[in-house]
């Protein structure tokens, strides 16, 4: 897109690109979309033994009646979050780094909230009553509990699912239109409707405009609300390790960390494999190495604040004792590498080699994935293993379904955001263009001319 | 009066292009592009869009349901829980804000889809031409074609058609 006259070539280069990426999926995507589809599958047979058999079938035991399920889903929750940051946050704060890549943030929040979604009703003794989760008239005048967290849940992950996904849909719009134009068959289909009577016609972009404004507006504070409510699950009870006010900032920060740091992950294979090096530049990388820098080092003091909070207590504590268990007893490996993972490692972003190396950034972000995971399951277990009352201590280890079901959730998750890759748009041609004319610009008429 | 297309490469030719009919007292243009270049936007002069005459009033309506369905329910069944009062509306907090953003995000959603749509926003430019590629397309509706063709030209134009 570099090497060019007008801002006219830039505009058709762009799009000839970004219309090409469902034709430069060869074998090795369908291989890559079956796996997914396996492991999605498998994971699907491993919930039917639980819905055939009972929970029995996980290694849920009293006292530790949440385990991978729930932190399954405070990790989908978590990756889901960064597509709202980097999409209407940075799009208020006019950061014009998200243009080339927040179109994959956006899928990628789509399909986090619908894998994350899941793990709730999976984890219901009876599922097939989930629909009892939600307020609705009946003929005993029961109504759901709304003082309840798990019922701000309900509200906070479908809200987020439903504007995530208005917000996608209403990016890709403009796309769809230009895309349907050349072409053909089912996808052309697909592209009118998803452009939704697109003209491009002042008329149109005027209250388009206006409508993404409203929408970023809207969504902002989404991103703080959304982990903050799943925070409340664990703070609002009084367990150790779980009844604290630095949840809600805490939780957010996690979960911007892995957010970023799974678009990364998926960014850098993408940008290669799909040529899109020329739109998606080792600026942008760059830009969203630092985001992961930056949120990390919240989280590292959030980290900090929790454990020298709990050494100030008395020896006696329940909550100085659950972050001891945490640091040093058997889950400690966990522990430590969570920290290593999410601490220690995006310190290395401070130098600029290493945010230019991909292989150094690729695995710098991966480790923060896992590393997340190992929070998130840190602090489910944990406190629930460790509580107030010594002589129900126990060691939670998933089952062999549990952690099919973690596995098969990234099938899941990786299914949608590969066949989506065939479908959408996944660079914001008309924002890019907008750039790209201010790039590019023109020479002067008189010159043009003369 | 006679509708002459200019087509062009550059949004900023295409702003010039505009100012200057509007200067030589062509008052109805209109314009399609593949985005919504600013310069083009405020050549044309458009007022700003009334969509927020629809959205406020839409999150206002979740904001209302947000503190009526949690307080009329509880009210409904009246059951004490964990000693908190029934009317709790520290609690009821997240309820309302998420009903308010809901509610606000779907009125947005359906008032700029009908207002897109409106008013002739689902006819493409006159000559039946779409502008979702690489050119940004200006229609001036003029009663000296001629002179509105010039104009166009000179303000670098790449293509300029009668339709």
């Amino acid at each position: 897109v570099s090497a060019v006259h007008s801002p006219g070539e830039a505009f058709a280069r762009l799009q000839d690109s970004v219309a090409a990426v469902p034709r430069r999926l060869g074998r090795g995507y369908w291989l890559l979309v079956a796996t997914a589809a396996a492991f999605a599958v498998f994971g699907g047979w491993c919930y039917s033994l639980i819905v055939r058999r009972g929970l029995y079938m996980t290694g849920l035991q009293r006292p530790g009646m949440w385990g991978n399920l729930i932190t399954d889903f405070v990790f989908w929750v978590g990756i889901a979050h960064s597509g709202t940051l980097i999409s209407a946050v940075l799009f208020l704060f006019r950061a014009k780094f998200r243009t080339a890549v927040y179109r994959v943030a956006e899928m990628m929040t789509v399909f986090g909230v619908m894998t994350a979604g899941l793990f709730p009703i999976f984890h219901l003794g009876r599922p097939w009553f989930a629909y009892w989760l939600f307020p609705y008239p009946n003929d005993r005048g029961l109504w759901v509990n709304f003082r309840s967290p798990l019922v701000w849940d309900v509200f906070a992950v479908s809200t987020y699912f439903t504007v995530s996904t208005i917000f996608l849909f209403v990016g890709i719009g403009p796309d769809a239109a230009a895309l349907r134009d050349r072409a053909s068959g089912w996808r052309r289909r697909a592209f009118g409707l998803m452009s939704l009577g697109w003209r491009g016609t002042d008329l149109q972009w005027r209250h388009y405009t206006r409508a993404y404004l409203f929408f970023a507006a809207f969504a902002t504070p989404l991103v703080v609300s959304v982990h903050s409510v799943v925070s409340w699950d664990f703070a609002v009870s009084v367990t150790p390790g779980w009844h604290s006010t630095l949840f809600p900032p805490y939780f957010v920060a996690g979960a911007i960390l892995s957010g970023v740091a799974m678009v990364i992950t998926l960014l850098i294979p993408l940008r290669r494999v799909l040529q899109l090096k020329d739109i998606i530049t080792p600026h942008h990388l760059d830009m969203l190495a630092k985001l992961v820098l930056f949120v990390s080092l919240i989280v590292t003091y959030s980290y900090g604040v929790e454990i020298l909070l709990s050494l100030r207590a008395p020896p006696s504590d329940a909550e100085r004792s659950t972050l001891l268990y945490r640091a040093t007893g058997h889950y400690a490996p966990l522990f430590w590498t969570m920290v290593a993972c999410n601490c220690a490692g995006p310190m290395l972003l401070a130098f600029r080699r290493v945010r230019a190396s991909i292989p150094a950034l690729l695995t710098i972000c991966l480790l923060v994935n896992v590393g997340m995971w190992l929070e998130r399951f840190n602090i489910v277990v944990t406190s629930l293993g460790h509580d107030r009352l010594p002589f129900t201590w126990r060691i939670y280890t998933p089952s062999w379904v549990e952690w099919g079901m973690t596995f098969g959730s990234f099938g899941w998750f990786f299914f949608w955001f590969l066949i989506s890759l065939k479908l959408l748009p996944i660079v914001s041609i008309a924002e890019m263009k907008e750039e790209l004319a201010h790039l590019h610009p023109a020479p002067p008429a008189e010159a043009a001319h003369g | 009066m006679a509708r002459v297309l200019g087509a062009f490469s550059d949004p900023a030719a295409a702003a010039r292009a505009i100012r200057a009919l509007r200067a030589a007292g062509c008052e109805e243009l209109r314009a399609a592009m593949p985005a919504p270049f600013p310069e083009v936007m405020a050549a044309l002069g458009q007022p700003r869009s009334r969509l927020g005459l629809v959205t406020w009033p839409g999150a206002l309506a979740g904001f209302a349901a947000g503190v009526a369905l949690p307080v009329t329910t509880s009210l409904a069944w009246p059951l004490v829980v964990g000693g908190k009062p029934i009317v709790a509306i520290p609690a009821f907090v997240v309820i309302i804000f998420e009903l308010t953003v809901l509610i606000g995000s779907i009125t947005n959603l359906a008032a700029s889809i009908a207002l897109g749509w409106m008013r002739g926003g689902l006819a493409p430019l006159p000559g039946g031409r779409t502008f979702h590629g690489d050119r940004i397309g200006v229609v001036a509706t003029v009663p000296d074609a001629e002179l509105a063709e010039r104009v166009l030209r000179a303000e670098g134009a790449e293509e300029v058609q009668r339709v």
